[in-house]
């Protein structure tokens, strides 16, 4: 499953502080073009919060989410 | 600017001007004290980033459209039109402003600037002119709060993986859950920050102090309060306010943050729950022998940057130096002291607006910089996670070489159990006076 999406970019946004990673995520989506995809890797729990709210109110998708044991891994489309 | 937005800007403006700000705007008498008290124009003189010079612009508009002077005679009172080059200017003098508030010590009728930013901030929200990463993530926060039973199990998930890293620090016993979430009758509810770093250490301290508390859904901090917008500000609050109210809980606890603490603490209103600092909370433990730790665990000299919200606006200022005679063998404490002590220039939202303000915080903040290596210190500790960063941007910035912490990671790891050395008796600690900076 995780082999059929294809990054377009790689954005490590581990152990940042707050809030970091949304800021960063913002700006990194605004780097693809529309229909590419962010592949974004954040060690924060409240990103399993803050990332799917954030894409509700961008408008972009969130295509996955991976939760590892330390790391969890957002893939994300941009739509607008 | 078309006539209908000034006249709404305008309704704004009279809708929200307090009988204070009517009082600060009409007593400035432009003694010029505050002007060395800015860290910005400390360390970047320019008239722009004097106190006065920052409300001036304020006044001006209300001299234009609230008195009758500067209505009929605009130029005897330096009276100035509401238009876009107005609100460009209050954008510059309102988001170049930390609200560290240290020029309203020094100024002789006691004006806060603060607040005539806030007036600055809510024009440019009303012309829709604000930060647009602030207003992000305002709204971010907002729609987590409405969308909570989307996210709750994935938030569950993310605190789950964090548990191991807790019980490293403290060990709970057998069955209690090292991080317990939305516990009903709960004595705490510990309202943290997105990152880890703001709930593994605390967690452990409330376990190890052995409360009964529980883990916020939300995080602390209040982007509505940083973009000046009361509504805003409402919204991300009352998340916090209602789920207290729902766990039924006696006390909510601020993470090192110091915008949420005081939003919390002055805004919350009348509420069944009393709102204290992680850090009231962490020098009681301590005070009550509920918690000991073990100060050789802490090298080297040691000195404390007081979070502008936190002390002067918060008023928690004795808290942090009395866990800190139990932590530090060598403390410094900053000069000058923390009332007139100078903001880390991270404040305002500065820090959440990401890398587009670097360069202006690492500018405004060279005495900040001063500040802490006069003191020799090596360890420099905080209680708020935006010092945090911006002191660790400073370090990095200006290669000064020290290491920058949280005091909640300092307590956690040197928490000792009854059977371990605990701290020495913090009487006999000496606080060093260092070579005072001249304010």
């Amino acid at each position: 499953m995780n082999d059929e999406i294809k990054a377009d970019k790689i954005l490590d946004l581990k152990d940042l502080p707050c809030p970091i990673p949304v800021v960063k995520i913002s700006k990194g989506i605004k780097e693809v073009q529309i229909g590419q995809v962010v592949e974004a890797h954040t060690t924060d729990p409240g990103s399993l919060t803050d990332f799917p709210a954030w894409a509700r109110i961008t408008g972009n998708e969130i295509l996955k989410t991976e939760k590892g044991d330390k790391v969890f891994k957002f893939y994300i489309r941009r739509v607008k | 600017m078309d006539q209908n937005i000034r006249n709404d800007l305008l309704k704004l403006f009279r809708e929200n001007l307090s009988r204070a700000m009517k009082l600060y705007l009409e007593t400035c008498s432009r003694c010029g004290l505050c002007v060395q008290a800015c860290h910005v124009h400390a360390s970047m003189p320019q008239l722009r980033y004097i106190a006065a010079y920052r409300a001036e612009i304020i006044r001006k508009i209300y001299q234009k459209y609230f008195k009758a002077q500067g209505s009929f005679f605009p130029r005897l009172s330096e009276a100035k039109e509401l238009n876009d080059d107005a609100l460009q200017e209050l954008y510059e003098v309102a988001f170049s402003c930390t609200g560290c508030r240290r020029c309203m010590v020094y100024c002789p009728h006691g004006i806060d600037t603060e607040m005539l930013m806030s007036m600055a901030k809510l024009l440019l929200v009303g012309a829709r002119r604000e930060p647009e990463m602030l207003s992000l993530l305002a709204d971010t926060s907002i729609e987590k709060g409405k969308s909570l039973a989307l996210f709750k199990k994935d938030f569950l998930t993310g605190i789950k993986s964090l548990e191991s890293r807790v019980i490293e620090k403290w060990k709970c016993p057998a069955g209690q859950a090292p991080i317990p979430v939305d516990v009903q009758g709960a004595d705490i509810l510990y309202v943290p920050l997105s990152g880890a770093r703001s709930i593994i250490p605390a967690a452990a301290i409330f376990n190890a102090a052995g409360r009964n508390w529980t883990l916020s859904f939300f995080e602390a901090v209040n982007f509505g309060a940083f973009l000046g917008d009361p509504a805003r500000t409402r919204l991300i609050l009352e998340r916090i306010i209602d789920e207290a109210r729902r766990l039924k809980v006696k006390k909510v606890v601020a993470c090192e943050c110091g915008t949420a603490f005081r939003v919390m603490k002055q805004l919350s209103g009348k509420q069944p729950f009393e709102v204290v600092s992680i850090v009231q909370e962490m020098a009681r433990y301590l005070r009550e022998g509920l918690i000991r730790v073990n100060r050789s665990r802490c090298n080297g000299p040691i000195t404390y940057h007081d979070p502008c919200q936190i002390a002067r606006n918060g008023g928690v200022i004795d808290e942090p130096r009395e866990i800190l005679r139990h932590l530090a063998q060598d403390f410094r404490e900053m000069s000058p002291d923390p009332a007139y002590n100078w903001c880390c220039g991270g404040g305002g939202g500065l820090v959440a607006m990401g890398e587009d303000t670097l360069d202006f915080r690492m500018k405004s903040a060279r005495v900040k910089v001063d500040q802490i290596l006069a003191t020799g210190a090596k360890i420099v500790v905080t209680a708020c996670e935006n010092c945090h960063t911006q002191l660790s941007d400073l370090n990095d910035h200006y290669k000064m070489g020290v290491e920058i912490r949280l005091l909640s990671s300092m307590v956690a790891d040197a928490l000792v159990g009854p059977e371990e050395t605990a701290s020495t008796n913090p009487e006999k600690q000496t606080l060093r006076e260092t070579t005072r900076i001249p304010a």
